[in-house]
């Protein structure tokens, strides 16, 4: 079947908070936008259980304040789609095409906002045991796990945050962490204060070992060097994020950490392509930076179609 | 009737059911963490209780949301 073209004035890939920030201000300013999304909207918030450093808020789940985003952005008449399938951006020329599954836009904008993906565990026996004890979204697969041993890897916010979620199932909780924590003095609290939670620092998972399920992980002591097998039904694993660059990563700068290289305003090497939120390379990653982003790069979108406009 | 199995807080289930109903399929919602019943039917069917699960008839299911196979198995287009 031969795809329909269809003509947006902008196309947001990525429907995290930077791509639906930059669509709520493009659709206040009358731009005919579209965000595609291949995962999740949301990205990588859309797992929070409580976020409490969103100006405006004292607390509020990932997914209360993304559906709320993404509502703003749907009332302006920006669309959202989640489930068509993006296959393909060709972003050279000064009209870009973004090819999905079922449509080809075409846009003289495209803002790229595709933010980060978990990083998957180093071992060999990774793929054996993914999703037979090996997990990665512990609000996905923590039930599973009821008044059984779990151990969390990891030292950031992300993980300390994961760990003290899944107590709540959890009969046992070992936080394994290869150096000191990285997380927050407020949530490293927490976690020292809940009895169910074993902290296990300086110390690698270097072995998983199970029959048709992860049984046990073989961890090192650093400071000792030694070696020991420690009984878990599961692993959630939070050992960072790496940029979901596979889209485009041949068409344009990255930075050496794989982030696209653009500056404060959000302006990529190719005219019309913008980067917006965790997969700009900049110092500072966090929620709220991801929403300056995306109206930094819909505002400065705008003017670049206006003078497109004035030119042609 | 189709099948969800799901949990509460579940980003991919909640895609799931907004798939579903962009496409206008009736469905019935099965929280295993609400019922213990649910969850023993969903670990018949899939042999685990990872969500999401979608059925149409106790035999054939899909899990996770893999948009191919569940256009397949329900007859989207």
């Amino acid at each position: 079947m031969e795809k329909t073209s269809v003509k947006k004035d902008i196309v947001i890939i990525g429907a995290g908070m930077a791509g639906l920030t930059a669509a709520l201000y493009a659709g206040r300013m009358n731009l005919n936008t579209i965000v595609l999304e291949n995962a999740i909207v949301g990205g990588q918030i859309a797992n929070a259980t409580g976020i409490e450093n969103y100006p405006g808020f004292m607390t509020v789940t990932g997914k209360e304040l993304i559906e709320t985003v993404q509502k703003q952005a749907e009332n302006v008449g920006a669309v959202v789609d989640e489930f068509d399938i993006i296959e393909r951006l060709e972003l050279q020329n000064e009209t870009k095409l973004v090819e999905t599954a079922n449509y080809i836009y075409e846009t003289p904008v495209v803002i790229l906002a595709t933010g980060m993906n978990r990083r998957k565990l180093p071992l060999a026996e990774e793929s054996k045991f993914a999703n037979r004890g090996v997990h990665y979204c512990e609000l996905c697969d923590g039930h599973m796990y009821q008044d059984k041993i779990i151990a969390v890897m990891g030292g950031g916010n992300a993980a300390l945050d994961a760990a003290l979620f899944l107590t709540k199932y959890a009969s046992k909780l070992y936080l394994v962490h290869r150096s000191q924590f990285r997380a927050d003095e407020i949530t490293q609290e927490k976690v020292k204060q809940n009895s169910k939670i074993e902290i296990m620092l300086e110390t690698e998972i270097t072995k998983l070992l199970g029959d048709t399920r992860l049984r046990k992980i073989e961890i090192l002591d650093k400071n000792t060097q030694s070696s020991s097998l420690l009984d878990v039904d599961a692993i959630f694993v939070n050992i960072g994020v790496e940029p979901n660059t596979a889209l485009f990563k041949d068409q344009i700068k990255l930075s050496k950490r794989g982030h696209i290289l653009a500056g404060e305003d959000c302006r990529t090497n190719l005219d019309g392509v913008f980067a917006a939120g965790d997969i700009r390379e900049k110092e500072i990653h966090q929620l709220t930076t991801a929403a300056s982003d995306g109206t930094t790069a819909a505002l400065l979108a705008e003017k670049y179609i206006a003078k497109l406009r004035e030119v042609n | 009737m189709v099948k969800v199995y799901s949990i509460t807080q579940c980003p991919w289930c909640d895609k799931v059911k907004k798939y579903l109903k962009s496409k206008n399929v009736d469905f019935e919602e099965h929280n295993i963490e609400n019922s213990d019943e649910d969850a023993k039917a969903c670990e018949v069917l899939s042999g685990d209780t990872m969500v999401p699960v979608i059925t149409p008839d106790d035999k054939e299911y899909v899990v996770g949301f893999d948009k191919t196979k569940i256009d397949t198995m329900l007859g989207l287009q």
